[in-house]
């Protein structure tokens, strides 16, 4: 164990902030149609994946900036959410099922993005990725720092939504007790559709965000299910701020850890938290 | 047990390892080497998840700890290869078992949670190996591994020794699938809480399938690591061994134990026409289009259509709505039956029983004594507390305060499946039979597990004389689905009897059906007390109280507000303002 | 302003309900009374749109709402006050009664129809930011009838509110019921404690196993020996 110095802590807690969140932009999607709708949607990590890839296509062979891909991208996934929801209420599949469904989907978007942009490390080489600015001697690059603030925005506008809005009111009744909610004039069928749209575009800001900040490879899809999954359980399910606030606390835990020890003990720090709540507080989910 | 299945699968073993020395090219004895690979590996998986519904999504964790296992004991400590299996299968076996200890004890992991998390395990220890020196980063080489000489090359030597464990896997699987553990096991996956109040001992068999599961994975492993010679963490932990058994078990079957195997072969057989370079991106994307397919369309896989349509052959040709008149004929009870109970034996006596749920007191220092023999009525109006009391009792549920004194045994610290072992029953007011289950093997599960604690056979054969006696003989090998709510009922009636136990609670047995029903069900009861079994019963439907009950207690808002017989109770002021309202009492 | 004719429903193989005929008044207060498993809930759920009815009509104010979907149903104006209330526990006493007032044509009212619920129930305004789970039975009941008013409901449809509620507590919420009648509101209720049901209702139907068996003037029905027989096991 290695003893580091106050600005290397600093630095490292810095990152942690800015990782963490990273998994709340990451989980924002996932855990309100989770909480909300009770459905597990792995496609959600696949979207974020394609995203990063088409904002990493559309910046390095035509040019586009990323943000402003994020003009196609945002409508494009919307309506995806919207094709996917309705098949799977077609279907009417177990949510038990639909996790099984939804991750033989991710398997196939993770395929076709190795297919089509093979494994090799792709990294986005933006305007954004050169600026980095200091503040307290701290470095704070600025796809990092645009990540934080948009993941924030977001998890607070929602946040704001769900409390304030009729329309968010009708989601949390929708959660709680669907029939009584329709039986008060809640057309469940088109705030359902809704929903899951906006998860999935929600993914699709996510990716680019990822695709700003971190070099991309399609294997790591998996291995970012498990602490998001961790943060979206740890922040309690369909509340839009508890993803990111836990997955703060994951980050920085992470990054002290990585400092102190060594980088790839990272993953250990989520799934030991995880095991630790289920051990003392079951009932959270 | 049939034992021409054990033959037919234990010469199949036999004829395949001749295979060998027949002068076969290399390249089959590998093919057939991943097909028993993959059976193992999909069979033992689906020990835990088919056979109980806790899909794992971390099978790939303790199938890479059994390489490392035989990788690290093999080449860095020099251990003889054979040995080295032993020690694969533990450490697995004690991965899982570490895992389940903590995870099956929280109630609210099932499903989706339990999924997660064990997907989450396999990065976890996929970190550690990479971080620690089992591995550290660069790999193990097996090339220098002393294999034992089991056949005419070392190529024959693996595939003997695949073979070996794939026809052991799935030899287990079949033992446990026709075992009384077995059947706990598919109680489990059709109605856990059910399943637990009728004596079957959940955490621990759930504990006992994953050790199995995973100590097979874990063999299947160690024969793996020095098939492909040359393991890397992000080979090994990759996400193509969880993907593909869950693959393998939805398309042959996870509710049977040839399932998996038959889902292995299938899909082996296509992966062969993906076996290099871009094509296994793209056989991984089939695989996953594969899975989307068999769950929407075919979610019983292929083994489960065979038998449904096979079992609709026979189903079809009785659709009989009627109970049967159990012998001896009924006639309704006109006379109140004869007091039997031994007033000086108190069977089950209840103490300051408290239980509230969010505040709502659902039972308020509840104190009563059910004695010996009796018919004990428990009445009062809606929201009243009856269900809650049985609920309690049973063990569903654990009382907030108070004891619970059964046979001089306080039972308040008692589990469930211990309660069901002491001789407690119940019966759910909206029936709640294992679905997938026929009405027979409901039945027997209760002989299996209730305080007569048979063997399977016997327990079927014990089931059928129950099924008698309740009506039910004739739609033995029905569905629960197909019965109407009176065969429904009774089928609870004859599995909560099936448990032999001393003290028998029913949860308004009698509401939804016909009058003629009711006299049925009520001469049926009164011939339960009969038999000797003591009788606590929550009913709506007065005429039935009073003919059937000694002694009546009423309760209103949790508490106990009068106790006697019953003409003397409903005459009772209290007890008419409570149903009827002071207007009219 | 209510008609129902021949209305059947059955869960699977088995009628819950079938040849259901009746009709509620406009300005009426009509009783449902029945032993338990007799279809009433059933029948309210099948009003409201929350089961699906087979064969047989559902005619609000002449309008045939036959199968429509509840949210649809609710918009023709009809509200529920649901068995065990049904509150939506983790979200607060206000936020329940706004979301009584969901639909555009209630929400504009919103301001006026939350006034006149707390001067009916005023032990209601001080928990308005109570967390609706918390509350106790009674409270609870005024605030899910509370709900199905914000609708602006031209019938209000109460699925045994005396359930699991203290006899005190229970005469107070009847007596409310019965003011929100006198103030023009047509009203169907389904209840399992008999005499309440009885006494404040103009006509009320009896049913058993999914059969209208009896039907008239509440006085003369409460009388009946059949009545108490079925109710209490001894006449």
């Amino acid at each position: 164990m290695v003893v580091p110095s106050f600005g290397l802590l600093a630095q490292s807690i810095l990152s942690g902030i800015f990782l963490g969140g990273m998994y709340g932009l990451v989980g924002l999607g996932l855990g309100l149609s989770w909480g909300l709708q009770r459905q597990i949607n792995l496609t959600h990590f696949g979207f974020v994946f394609l995203s990063a890839y088409l904002c990493y296509q559309g910046a390095t062979v035509w040019g586009v900036d990323p943000l402003l891909s994020l003009i196609i991208v945002i409508p494009v996934f919307f309506g995806i959410g919207v094709v996917m929801q309705w098949a799977l209420a077609r279907f009417r599949i177990s949510a038990f099922n639909s996790l099984l469904v939804t991750f033989g989907l991710t398997v196939v978007i993770e395929s076709l993005i190795q297919y089509v942009w093979t494994a090799d490390f792709r990294k986005l080489h933006s305007a954004y990725g050169e600026i980095k600015f200091t503040v307290f001697g701290l470095y704070v690059p600025l796809p990092e720092f645009l990540a934080f603030v948009v993941s924030a925005t977001l998890a607070v506008g929602i946040w704001a939504l769900l409390r304030h809005s009729d329309l968010g009111k009708a989601l949390r009744a929708m959660a709680e007790d669907a029939p009584i909610a329709s039986a008060f004039g809640v057309n469940e069928r088109a705030i359902s559709l809704l929903l899951s749209g906006t998860c999935i575009a929600l993914a699709g800001i996510a990716g680019a965000m990822f695709a700003l900040t971190y070099t991309l490879t399609p294997t790591q899809i998996f291995s970012w299910v498990g602490v998001v999954f961790a943060a979206v359980m740890l922040g309690g399910l369909g509340n839009p701020l508890g993803p990111l606030l836990a997955g703060m606390i994951i980050g920085v835990s992470e990054a002290i850890a990585m400092t102190l020890f060594a980088p790839s003990w990272a993953p250990i720090v989520s799934f030991s938290l995880l095991i630790l709540m289920l051990l003392f507080r079951p009932a959270r989910t | 047990m049939n034992p021409k299945v054990l033959g037919v699968i234990v010469a199949a073993g036999a004829a395949l390892a001749c295979l060998p020395w027949l002068g076969v090219p290399a390249f089959y004895k590998s093919f057939f080497y991943l097909l028993f690979h993959w059976v193992v590996l999909a069979v033992s998986w689906n020990i835990l998840s088919g056979y109980t519904g806790y899909f794992s999504f971390g099978h790939g964790a303790f199938f890479g700890a059994g390489i490392y296992v035989t990788a690290f004991c093999a080449v860095k400590l020099g251990w003889p290869f054979l040995a080295t299996l032993p020690a694969a299968a533990a450490v697995a076996a004690a991965l899982g078992v570490g895992l389940g200890a903590i995870v099956f004890r929280v109630s609210a992991v099932r499903g989706e949670l339990f999924a997660l998390l064990t997907l989450a395990v396999t990065f976890v220890l996929a970190t550690i190996i990479l971080n620690t020196p089992i591995d550290g980063g660069p790999g193990i080489y097996l090339l220098g591994v002393n294999l034992p000489k089991l056949g005419p090359s070392p190529n024959a030597s693996i595939y003997l020794m695949g073979l070996a464990t794939a026809t052991a896997t799935v030899l287990i699987a079949y033992l446990v699938y026709v075992s009384k553990f077995g059947a706990g096991l598919f109680a489990i996956h059709d109605d856990e809480d059910v399943a637990e109040v009728m004596g079957v001992p959940t955490y621990r068999f759930k504990l006992l399938a994953f050790a199995l599961s995973c100590a097979l994975a874990g063999i299947a492993g160690g024969i793996h690591a020095i098939f492909i010679s040359y393991i890397t963490v992000s080979e090994v932990f990759s996400i193509t061994v969880p993907l593909s058994v869950v693959l393998m078990s939805a398309l042959g079957g996870s509710r049977h134990w040839i399932g998996p195997a038959i889902g292995a072969i299938v899909i082996t057989c296509l992966l062969f026409f993906f076996t290099a370079g871009d094509s296994a991106v793209i056989g991984r994307a089939l695989f996953g289009l594969i899975l989307v397919l068999v769950i929407l369309f075919m979610p019983q896989g292929i083994v489960g259509m065979i038998v449904a349509k096979w079992s609709a052959l026979f189903r079809s040709s009785a659709f009989d709505t009627e109970i049967e008149h159990p012998r001896p004929a009924t006639t309704a009870p006109t006379a109140p039956p004869v007091p039997r109970f031994d007033s000086t034996k108190t069977l089950l006596r209840v103490e300051g029983l408290s239980k509230s749920f969010s505040g709502v007191k659902a039972l308020q220092d509840v104190t009563l004594g059910i004695r010996q023999g009796e018919i004990l009525g428990l009445v009062g109006p809606n929201g009243s507390g009856k269900s809650t009391f049985i609920n309690v009792v049973s063990g569903h549920f654990p009382a907030d305060r108070g004891h619970i004194v059964f046979e001089g045994r306080e039972m308040a610290g008692l589990e469930a499946h211990d309660r069901a072992k002491a001789g407690i029953a119940r019966t759910y007011q909206i029936p709640r039979p294992f679905a997938q289950m026929t009405v027979l093997d409901n039945v027997a599960l209760a002989c299996m597990y209730g305080v007569s604690g048979l063997s399977r056979p016997a327990a079927r054969r014990e089931a059928e004389v129950h099924l008698h006696f309740a009506g039910l003989w004739s739609r033995r090998l029905a569905m629960p689905d197909d019965l109407n709510l009176h065969q429904r009922k009774f089928l609870e009636l004859a599995r909560a009897l099936a448990a032999r136990p001393k003290l028998l609670m029913l949860d308004e047995v009698l509401s939804g059906l016909t009058p003629t029903e009711i006299e049925g069900a009520i001469a049926m009861i009164a011939r339960i007390r009969d038999q000797g079994t003591t009788i606590v019963f929550v009913e709506h439907i007065m005429r039935a109280v009073t003919a059937l009950a000694d002694r009546i207690v009423v309760l209103n808002h949790g508490a106990v507000i009068a106790e006697g017989r019953a003409e003397i109770v409903m005459n009772d002021l209290g007890v008419r303002t409570a149903y009827l309202g002071a207007a009219h009492a | 302003m209510l008609e129902v004719r021949s209305l059947g429903v059955s869960y699977g193989a088995a009628p819950a309900l079938s040849g259901i005929d009746l009709a509620v008044g406009t300005g009426e207060l009509v009783s449902v009374v029945g032993p338990n498993g007799a279809g009433k809930t059933t029948l309210i759920n099948a009003l409201a749109g929350l089961i699906a009815a087979e064969g047989g009509q559902i005619l609000l104010e002449g309008r045939d709402v036959t199968g429509l979907s509840s949210h649809l149903i609710c918009e023709a104006g009809l509200a529920i006050v649901p068995e065990s209330r049904r509150l939506f526990g983790n979200m607060t006493v206000l936020e329940n009664l706004e979301l009584g007032s969901y639909l555009p044509r209630a929400k504009i009212h919103r301001a006026e129809s939350l006034e006149r619920v707390i001067a009916l129930f005023p032990a209601i305004k001080e928990k308005l930011q109570a967390r609706a789970g918390s509350l106790s039975g009674g409270q609870q009941q005024m605030v899910a009838i509370g709900r199905a008013l914000m609708a602006r409901p031209k019938l209000l449809l109460l699925d045994e509110p005396s359930l699991g509620l203290a006899p005190a507590i229970v005469i107070a919420m009847f007596g409310a019921i019965r003011d929100i009648n006198a103030a023009g509101m047509s009203v169907l209720l389904i209840e399992q404690n008999v005499a309440i049901a009885m006494e404040i209702a103009r006509r009320a139907y009896v049913l058993e196993e999914g059969r209208i068996v009896m039907s008239g003037a509440a006085a003369d029905l409460m009388d009946r020996p059949e009545v108490r027989k079925a109710y209490l096991g001894i006449t």
